[in-house]
This record gives structure tokens, C-alpha cells and sequence, in this order.
């Protein structure tokens, strides 16, 4: 028995969450919004496998999950960046301000 | 001795937290995306706790092992201003505006969260087994699926790096 | 896994807190120990070997036969003056040497030296030292852009996609093995193989791919263009001097062929099983060591046998050679081990590894001689063609 309330961990996910959020929206490097995407992800990977744990059945179904949300997030960070280096490669920038023409 | 697993709880939730907000306030791209590293290995450290060790290694393996160093690929290869810090940090106004619902919203979020009091449960040994069966027997097809996204994901960031004249 | 927290008391029953810290003390000594006095070992092995194969003495001057030759080596790497470009990012600089090293530390916490003598017997073993192999990836792409230098850029990058790219082969022969094993954890695997029925006799494809692919993992010759002084000025490591190189180079590297080693030696040679060890277990220690200086042996000898591959080369060999190798393998393992009944399936496996090594061996040299026939054919036609006058 962990001598750890389940609230805390939720209390921490939710925290790194919102976080992450703040960044995407206040951010306006293209790299450090997926940074801050992958810290959201991360958050609900932690309140998945805590919920998991404490309801403690037979499969664990929140880490299958996790597992899952590893291989999206790993796919999702390859397209992103093969994005934001293709636009690097139309216009030399990576603010997200400046890369609103679809043509070029 | 009780106290130990709380004590290691609060030094790994620090190391996460700090780590995000490290990520979000730094001014240097890089700094950004190293600290991004450190909270990723600090969350492993918090699955551990949870006795999910197994995915606390895969944690490490490949958000650390493989996405920060694609992370800093990424920053290292779309350098504009050499010399380190951006212009501007922040949006002035925009900023304000973001945060104050957001931090609202999170504040009663860490409330409601905080109300779970129940303790998180330990089985005996590990959660290696479980994981595997699960995995491979009752959600062997979505794995197979994932294995395909993959597959896509590559072949769609080189089909979209690749340079036209090729 | 035991809940953090909980306080066992020592050995001869000393007190819980004193048994911790002096747990933190013995394995602060440990590496040290082991660590630095292996590199050290290893450093005067492969300059005395070097010597042996190129017909002269080697450092002899040194203490008897050259014992002391690395000491005083490390002691001239401290006492070098920490010369350092302005332009250089501080903290990333600094660390990365420690970044390197610490998972290289970190992963000899589980290395099987004996039955009981173990820091931990983790039931993720193998997971656990696939995943410090991924982050030490991480110190080289630090400390190739800190150095604030085009060359180091380059050169860290490339380290790290060949890095990267010999995981892939690397983890997939350590499934190849634990599929038949049951097991990721290590005592397991090392005690599955009672007696002569080594891995290295079922599965040599997979020892076969995995030595070479850890020969990449750790930058050894033939993979070694990141550290080459030739190439890029030396790479990721150029800016750094003195005892920054040293842990970089002899440390960590070394460190990380002995954890290699290791590894083999308990998925593929039978760790620390030898004659007598039954009765007097501390005996495995000596077993263990003695199986794992005969692979260090063997990465030095390719290290003076081979040259080096281009980047191009390294990575054409990685994705269009090797993991197909390791593909093909894991997919046989496991339907061959699925379909027959015990002990068949070992031997049909053992059939089929053998023929996929005599395969590599037979059919690269092959195919390589038939592609640069067909390059020359190639090249002589261009010339022929430019040569000739137009018509």
C-alpha cells in the first residue's frame, strides 16, 4: 500500500496539463509549442497509469493505454517537427506569427 | 519510516512541475527543450513510485532517448537568431489574457483532484505480466494498428522533409 | 518490486540508517573501483595488444610491463590545463560529460557477477539497460552543440543518428534471446542455460548482429567516425581538453564496452556458469570476468584489424543489412519456437541461426563485390561516353 494519496499524482498531472497549455498558447516558437503538446501528453499518461493503479483490476487497461499514447505521441513529434522543418525550408523562420501563407 | 515515500514523491512532483515551467518560461530554445528532458525522467521516476515500472522504462526509452533528442534536432536545425535569446519573450496582452481562465480552470482541477483520498494499491510483483498479456492477447489488434500509424508517421515526416529534386 | 521506503537492516545486524549510508558509501567505492580501474585496465590491454599486433613493445617504461602507464596518463589528463573557447553555452558544456556517464554508471547496478552478488535483480533487466543505452545519446547531441563549433555540430548529429540507428538491431537481437528465455530479467536468462547449452550455440545470429551492433553503440572501430581524429577534427569532441576528454573518451567508452560485454556475456555465454561454481558460488565472479575480458579482447583485436566506414556506409549497413538480419531472425525464432514441441525447436532454431550466419557471411561480400562491379561498369561507360567525340 503506498502511503501516497491518489490526489497528489492527479494534483501533479493536472498541474504539468495546464501548464503545458499556458505554453502552446503563450509560446510562439513551433518547436516549444511541441514541447509543450508533449508535456500535455505526459500529464495524462501520469493520471491514466494512477487511476490504473488504484483501481488495481486484472488487465491494466490505463497502461495498455499509456502504452498507446507512447507510439502516438512518438509518431506525432516525427510529423510535427517534418513540418515545422518544411516550412523552416520555404521561409527561415519558426514563429508561428509569420508562417500564414499557404503558397510559397 | 513513512514518510519516505511521500519525501520521494514530493522531490520527483518538484522535479516534473519545475520541468514544465522551465519549458514554458525559458527564454533559450534549448534550455527548453533540456528541461523538457528532466521532467520527462522525473515522470518516470513517478511511475515507479506507482509500482509501473515497466512503463516507467519505456518512459525513459523513449521520451527521453528518443524524443528529446529529436526535440533538440528539430531546435538545432531551425536556428534564426545564432546568438541565443529571442526579441520578445512574451505577448503582453495576450499572455494575461491566456492565463487567467487557465489558471482558474487549474486551480479547481488541483482541488478536485486533491479530494481523492484513497491510496494507490501495490499488486505483487510488477507489472511486467499483466501488461504483456494484455497487451498481446486482448489488445493485440490495436497494437498492430499502432505498429502501422508508425509505419505511416515515418514514411509521411520523409516524404514531407524530402527535398523535391531528389 | 519492494515499496520504497522500507528500512531492512544490515548484514551482522547493524542499524537500518547506518546500513544505508554506508550501502551508498560501498557502492561510491565500487565505482571507482571497478569503474575507473577497469578503464584504466582496459586502456593499457589495448595499447599492449596494438603493440603485440604491430611487432613491438608498447609503454614499458612505466612501472613493471607498463602497469602504471595509464596512471600516469589519467594523472597527466587532471593536471592539463581546462583550456575552453568563450563562445561555448557553460552549462551545457559542463554537464554533458557527466550526462554521458552517468547511465553508462547507472547500468551496472544490474549486471549479473555472480548467484546473489548483484546490485539489484530487477525483473525488467533488460529493459532497464536498453533504456540508459537510449539516454546517453543525449550527452553527445549536448555537447556537439555546446561547443559552439560547425565541425562538433556535425559531428555530434551524425554520432547520434548512428547511435540511434544501431538500437534497433541491438534491441532486437535481445528479443531474439528473451523469447526463448522467458524472461527479461538477467539471473534468469543466465541460469537458462545450464551446462554447454549456451545461447552462442542456439541463436549465433543473434550474438552474431548484437556484437556488431553494440560495436557501433559503444563507437568502436569500425564505427568509430565520431571519434575519429581524421574526421571532422574529432567530432563532438574537439572543444573538449584534459579530463573532459578523458571522461568522454576512456571512461565512458570503456565503461560502455564492459557493460556490452556483460550483456553478451550473460544472454549468449552463460554468465557466470563455469566448472565448480555450484559449490563455491563467490567462483562465478571469476568466470563471469574471464568470459567478459575474452569479448573485450575481441573488440580490441577488430579494433587493429579493420578500417573505418563512411557515415553512408555505416548507415546503409544499419537499415538495409542488419535489421532485416534481425528481423528475419526474431520472426523464425518465434514461429519456430511456437510451432515445434521442446527440444526440437531449439535445434531447428539453432539450424536455422546458423545457416542466416553463414548466409552474412557468404552472401555480403557477394553482393558488395557484385555492386561495385556494376558501379565501375557504370563509371566506365560515363567516360567512355564523354571521352568520345559527339555523333
Amino acid at each position: 500500500m503506498l502511503s501516497v494519496p491518489l490526489g497528489w499524482f492527479i494534483a501533479v498531472s493536472s498541474a504539468l496539463f495546464f501548464i503545458g497549455a499556458a505554453g502552446v498558447l503563450v509560446r510562439r516558437n513551433a518547436v516549444v509549442i511541441l514541447m509543450c503538446v508533449e508535456l500535455m501528453l505526459n500529464a495524462a499518461n501520469l493520471a491514466l497509469v494512477a487511476f490504473s493503479r488504484r483501481l488495481s483490476d486484472a488487465t491494466p487497461r490505463g497502461s495498455v493505454f499509456v502504452i498507446f499514447t507512447f507510439v502516438i505521441a512518438a509518431a506525432e513529434v516525427a510529423v510535427g517537427l517534418a513540418i515545422v522543418l518544411a516550412a523552416y525550408r520555404n521561409q527561415p523562420t519558426v514563429e508561428v506569427d509569420e508562417i500564414h501563407e499557404l503558397k510559397g | 519510516m513513512d514518510f519516505i515515500a511521500p519525501l520521494i514523491f514530493v522531490i520527483l512532483a518538484a522535479i516534473v512541475v519545475a520541468g514544465g515551467l522551465a519549458v514554458v518560461l525559458l527564454p533559450r530554445i534549448t534550455g527548453s527543450a533540456l528541461s523538457m528532458g528532466l521532467s520527462f525522467l522525473g515522470m518516470a521516476g513517478l511511475f515507479a513510485l506507482l509500482g509501473a515500472e515497466t512503463i516507467a522504462f519505456f518512459q525513459v526509452l523513449i521520451y527521453v532517448g528518443a524524443i528529446t533528442v529529436l526535440i533538440l534536432y528539430g531546435v538545432m536545425l531551425t536556428r534564426v537568431a545564432p546568438a541565443g535569446a529571442d526579441r520578445r519573450l512574451f505577448f503582453q496582452k495576450q499572455a494575461g489574457w491566456a492565463l487567467v481562465p487557465l489558471t482558474f480552470v487549474g486551480v479547481v482541477a488541483t482541488v478536485f483532484a486533491l479530494s481523492f483520498q484513497s491510496n494507490v494499491v501495490q499488486q505483487p510483483g510488477g507489472d511486467l505480466e499483466p501488461l504483456a498479456n494484455a497487451v498481446f492477447r486482448d489488445y493485440a489488434f490495436p497494437f498492430e494498428v499502432a505498429s502501422v500509424l508508425l509505419l505511416a508517421a515515418m514514411i509521411g515526416a520523409i516524404a514531407l522533409v524530402k527535398r523535391g529534386d531528389d | 518490486m519492494s515499496p520504497p521506503g522500507v528500512l531492512v537492516p544490515g548484514p551482522f545486524g547493524i542499524d537500518p540508517l547506518v546500513w544505508v549510508v554506508l550501502r551508498l558509501l560501498i557502492a561510491v567505492l565500487l565505482v571507482v573501483g571497478l569503474i575507473f580501474n577497469g578503464a584504466l585496465l582496459q586502456i593499457l590491454m589495448e595499447r599492449k595488444l596494438q603493440a603485440w599486433a604491430q611487432d613491438r613493445v608498447g609503454p614499458y617504461h612505466v612501472g613493471p610491463w607498463g602497469l602504471l602507464q595509464t596512471f600516469a596518463d589519467a594523472l597527466k589528463l587532471i593536471g592539463k590545463e581546462d583550456v575552453r573557447s568563450r563562445f561555448t553555452d557553460a552549462a551545457f558544456f559542463l554537464t554533458a560529460p557527466a550526462i554521458t556517464f552517468t547511465p553508462m554508471v547507472a547500468a551496472w547496478v544490474v549486471i549479473p557477477f555472480a548467484p546473489g552478488v548483484q546490485g539489484i535483480d530487477i525483473n525488467i533487466g533488460l529493459l532497464y539497460l536498453s533504456s540508459l543505452g537510449a539516454m546517453g545519446v543525449l550527452g553527445i547531441v549536448i555537447a556537439g552543440w555546446a561547443s559552439n563549433n560547425k565541425y562538433s555540430l556535425i559531428g555530434g548529429l551524425r554520432s547520434a543518428g548512428q547511435l540511434i540507428s544501431y538500437e534497433v538491431p541491438q534491441i532486437l537481437s535481445l528479443v531474439t534471446v528473451v523469447l526463448l528465455a522467458g524472461s527479461l530479467q538477467l539471473t534468469k536468462i543466465a541460469t537458462a542455460q545450464p551446462g554447454l547449452q549456451l545461447n552462442l550455440f542456439i541463436l549465433p545470429a543473434a550474438f552474431l548482429t548484437y556484437f556488431i551492433a553494440a560495436l557501433a553503440e559503444t563507437n568502436r572501430t569500425p564505427f568509430d567516425l565520431p571519434e575519429a581524429e581524421s574526421e571532422l577534427v574529432a567530432g563532438y569532441l574537439t572543444e573538449y581538453s584534459g579530463m573532459r576528454w578523458g571522461t568522454f573518451l576512456a571512461l565512458t567508452e570503456y565503461g560502455n564496452v564492459t557493460i556490452v560485454s556483460s550483456i553478451m556475456t550473460t544472454l549468449w555465454l552463460g554468465g557466470w556458469n563455469g566448472p565448480l561454481v555450484d559449490q563455491a558460488p563467490i567462483l562465478g565472479v571469476l568466470w563471469f570476468t574471464l568470459k567478459v575480458y575474452v569479448i573485450i579482447v575481441a573488440f580490441m583485436w577488430i579494433r587493429l584489424t579493420l578500417p573505418r566506414f563512411r557515415i553512408d556506409q555505416l548507415m546503409n549497413f544499419c537499415w538495409k543489412v542488419l535489421i532485416p538480419l534481425t528481423l528475419t531472425n526474431l520472426f523464425v525464432t518465434a514461429t519456430l519456437k511456437v510451432a515445434l514441441p521442446a527440444p526440437w525447436d531449439l535445434i531447428a532454431i539453432g539450424i536455422l541461426n546458423w545457416g542466416l550466419v553463414a548466409a552474412f557471411i557468404v552472401l555480403i561480400p557477394r553482393l558488395q563485390r557484385r555492386r561495385l562491379e556494376r558501379l565501375r561498369e557504370r563509371l566506365r561507360t560515363e567516360r567512355e561516353r564523354t571521352l568520345a567525340p559527339t555523333a
